[in-house]
């Protein structure tokens, strides 16, 4: 902990007077490399990929996946899923694209 | 713009382009893609022939009073096919519950209200492109000419 406090305060010291640095470009710098690093925390802490003991197989996918045809009658279980077990989600983003257009026309038609 | 290679090209293009649009859109329940996918590429099409010739042979193709019914009548058709399901008695936007006939698995008409929404959504997302392409080309015409 001292020692990446020492990095720290090292990095900016030298940034300010080594690189001839303003205050603000130090402390935007400061900022990027502290929102970098939860975000590789955050990446670091994430479930490994395709391992089958993952919080995301539950039963859902399962159901999905073994009764979406008998339940949906559609082959393509993407569609199946976005369309019918979610379709209130979809018609959310429906709303959002007629939002968007509505918000669209009434800033830029002039006549 | 002037260039004839470019409006030869995508004359000749652009039906194609469209008819895999329809395509897309149309198989959204039988292969991958869908309403936003194939809508999206029906109205790349439009927006390609709006910019390889000038904006008003592309304005002749679909009026904004076509758009704007189109538009609105792709929302509205998904929200009226929900309230089938609420009518005959089972959730909202319901497929199976709500009596739609599932017919034959891997039948062009199949998977009774995912097919209908799925074309009410290619029709949306496609005259949300152009519309959004043509008030944001004219909405910039129009501040140049003021100013």
């Amino acid at each position: 902990m001292e020692d990446i406090l020492f990095i720290i305060i090292a990095a900016i010291f030298a940034m300010r007077y080594l690189l001839r640095l303003q205050a603000r470009g130090v402390f935007t710098i400061l900022l990027v490399g502290l929102i970098g690093f939860f975000f590789s925390f955050t990446v670091a802490e994430m479930p490994p990929f395709g391992d089958p003991n993952n919080p995301v197989f539950n039963e859902i996918p399962a159901r999905y996946m073994g009764e979406g045809i008998a339940d949906t009658g559609a082959v393509n279980i993407v569609s199946s899923v976005i369309i019918d077990y979610r379709a209130f989600d979809t018609l959310g983003e429906a709303t959002v694209l007629f939002v968007a257009i509505a918000a669209v026309i009434a800033t830029l038609k002039s006549h | 713009m002037e260039d004839q290679i470019v409006r030869i090209t995508s004359r000749l293009v652009a039906p194609f382009i469209q008819v895999y649009g329809i395509y897309v859109i149309l198989h959204g329940h039988l292969s991958p893609g869908g309403g936003f996918s194939g809508g999206a590429i029906f109205g790349a099409s439009l927006v390609l022939v709006a910019l390889s010739f000038n904006l008003e042979v592309g304005a002749k193709q679909i009026s904004h009073a076509t758009a704007s019914v189109l538009e609105s009548g792709g929302a509205l058709g998904f929200v009226i096919t929900g309230l089938v399901g609420v009518a005959v008695g089972a959730n909202f936007l319901a497929n199976r519950a709500a009596g739609f006939p599932l017919g034959e698995t891997g039948e062009f008409f199949s998977a009774g209200a995912i097919f209908i929404i799925t074309a009410f959504l290619g029709v949306k997302v496609a005259s949300t492109i152009v519309t959004l392409f043509y008030n944001i080309i004219e909405g910039e015409d129009k501040s140049g000419d003021a100013h």
